[in-house]
């Protein structure tokens, strides 16, 4: 049985190759980036050059630190962002395709069930991608921290100190695996509901997917006046019960900053507790995994002829 | 011997249409099955019935497993080709056999390999790169591998050119076919396959028409050409289709005795090909 669900999430791999390669392309444009960003800093002055990286601490350990965090950051969303994309268009394709090129036949040629099938699908796209994308962060600031060390190593700052010593790297990478991780749970009932257009549809799986999602939010604020299904269905994206709740005013309050702990840990901010006892995530997961029978069934009953 | 497959009343409707019609047959293990039809017959229902990948009414065992229900355990020990299209474009041959061999119990990557070193399929190309019959070959391979008690195949061999076609059913006898071993395959080029066959079904509008061993056939059918006088009196033995060649009456005759016929003109067993168009006409009169 896990054999089997190995063999199959490596097929995944294999058929939906920029699973690996988006984290691969996020990874060199921003490496090219920020290669760019201090070159350019560099040329302009000096002082920005040091001020930014704090070669000579010149502007303080807070800025730096922030700066380091922003970063951080900055480019984990950009990798979430991309996840969020890469698992829409996965999902929707990974039942999709197999009919369209008449693969299927094969596939269900071979015994493995239906079931184990459509699980590994599940699994790629609720954890696979995820996990993915968190090797994809570290690895992406590991590479550029290098970088960066390495510059204001040349400028004559001790890089060791002044970039590795200065923000929890490790806290933060548990805090992007830990966000990843959760997203994918939260946004399970999506993945299900994507893995059954996939499965069921003759055409235009996206079309297909999203066209009766939005048409309902419509109706029902047309007929019904409310916007429960907005709310609670389209609006999950925004509504995911990890992060504790973030003073933004304080967030950016130069004086604020000093309270370190803010800046080099966002470990702080996330409330695993909160998530886990939180009825909304187990009934997306009930949801996810009635979707994803669907797709089963869908699988197993139709005629492909 | 012992029935690999048994039908009994096996239907299949969809909606008002019934495409497989109160089917009753059984194959008997280390037989070759060919089993013949029109477009629409019923042919692919009925295998896809066989495979697990369709429900059906009636009751439906093979190798004494419910098709359907069953499925996983019954694909250990069946092998199947639907059609030479069916492997994905997007895998790499190497790919392909890890996965095969990580699924398949019954599956030995040394013996697709030695297949594989025979022809000219590269472990690293991808499908998509393959000719469509290297891809025939590929597939076979794979199957050849596979240590299966029954291998279905439906239209096997379809687009491919005549050297293929004849080099997949040789490579099928000569590499895989012992008496341990069942095959049952369905095409439209009868002609090519139906010396390798023991036995032989056909199928129309859903019903079988004709289930018999190849060497009964000749007992069974007779065909007469005849002219002039012998024709009429031919044809006062009641032939089931009747047709015009070169000036001559040809005749096929169901279970009259050949002595009946002797004397009457030059008389054959008819081609499998011949006796399908006369059995599916009867049918249709």
């Amino acid at each position: 049985m896990i054999n089997h669900q190995l063999a199959l999430i490596k097929r995944e791999i294999w058929e939906h190759r920029s699973i690996y390669v988006t984290p691969m392309a996020i990874a060199s444009i921003v490496t090219l980036g920020v290669l760019a960003m201090l070159m350019f800093a560099s040329g302009f002055a000096a002082e920005l050059d040091v001020a930014i990286f704090g070669a000579q601490n010149i502007v303080g350990d807070n800025e730096r630190q922030a700066v380091l965090t922003g970063f951080f950051l900055g480019t984990s969303w950009v990798f979430i962002i991309a996840l969020a994309i890469l698992t829409v268009f996965y999902s929707l394709d990974s039942l999709y395709a197999e009919r369209k090129d008449k693969s299927i036949l094969f596939w269900r040629s071979l015994p493995v069930t239906d079931a184990e099938t459509v699980i590994s699908k599940l699994l790629t796209a609720v954890f696979v991608i995820p996990a993915v994308t968190v090797v994809g962060i570290v690895v992406t600031h590991l590479i550029n921290l290098i970088v960066v060390s390495i510059w204001v190593s040349m400028k004559g700052g001790d890089g060791g100190v002044l970039i590795w010593q200065s923000v929890s790297f490790l806290d933060n990478w548990l805090a992007a695996f830990i966000v990843v991780i959760a997203s994918g749970i939260w946004m399970s009932p999506f993945i299900g509901w994507f893995l059954l257009v996939s499965a069921y549809t003759k055409r235009s799986p996206l079309l297909m997917a999203f066209m009766p999602l939005i048409l309902i939010g419509l109706l029902e604020g047309i007929i019904l006046r409310t916007h429960v299904f907005a709310d609670n269905v389209l609006g999950r994206g925004d509504g995911m019960p990890l992060f504790r709740a973030v003073d933004i005013e304080r967030f950016f309050d130069e004086e604020q900053w000093r309270v370190a702990e803010d800046a080099t840990s966002l470990l702080v901010h996330l409330d695993i507790v909160q998530f886990l006892a939180s009825p909304a995530v187990w009934a997306g997961v009930v949801v996810c995994g009635l979707l994803s029978t669907g797709a089963i069934y869908v699988r197993r009953f139709r005629d492909e002829s | 011997m012992t029935s690999l497959v048994s039908a009994e009343g096996v239907t299949k409707s969809f909606g008002s249409f019934t495409a497989v019609d109160n089917v009753s047959f059984e194959i008997e293990s280390g037989r070759i099955l060919g089993l013949i039809g029109p477009n629409g017959a019923g042919k692919t229902t009925l295998l896809k019935a066989l495979l697990g990948l369709t429900d059906c009414e009636g009751q439906l065992s093979v190798m004494g497993l419910d098709p359907f229900k069953q499925r996983k355990k019954l694909m250990q020990n069946i092998c199947f080709i639907a059609d030479v299209a069916v492997l994905p474009r997007w895998i790499k041959v190497s790919q392909l056999l890890d996965y095969v061999e990580a699924v398949h119990p019954n599956f030995s990557r040394k013996r697709a390999n030695e297949l594989l070193q025979q022809t000219k399929i590269m472990s690293g190309s991808k499908v998509k790169e393959l000719s469509k019959g290297m891809v025939t070959q590929l597939h076979l391979s794979i199957i050849m591998s596979i240590d299966a008690k029954l291998l279905v195949l439906d239209e096997p061999t379809l687009g491919l050119d005549i050297i293929f076609r004849k080099e997949f059913y040789a490579n099928l006898l000569n590499d895989y076919f012992d008496e341990e071993r069942t095959i049952l395959v369905t095409t439209h080029q009868v002609e090519e396959v139906e010396n390798l066959l023991t036995d032989i079904m056909f199928i129309n509008d859903g019903k079988i028409l004709l289930n018999s061993p190849m060497d009964a056939l000749a007992a069974t059918y007779t065909e007469v050409s005849a002219s002039g006088d012998d024709a009429d009196r031919a044809r006062g033995l009641g032939p089931i289709a009747e047709g015009q060649m070169f000036g001559k009456s040809v005749m096929l005759f169901e279970g009259v005795d050949r002595e009946h016929l002797e004397g009457l003109g030059d008389i054959r067993t008819p081609s499998v090909a011949d006796l399908f168009v006369a059995k599916v006409k009867g049918e249709r009169q």
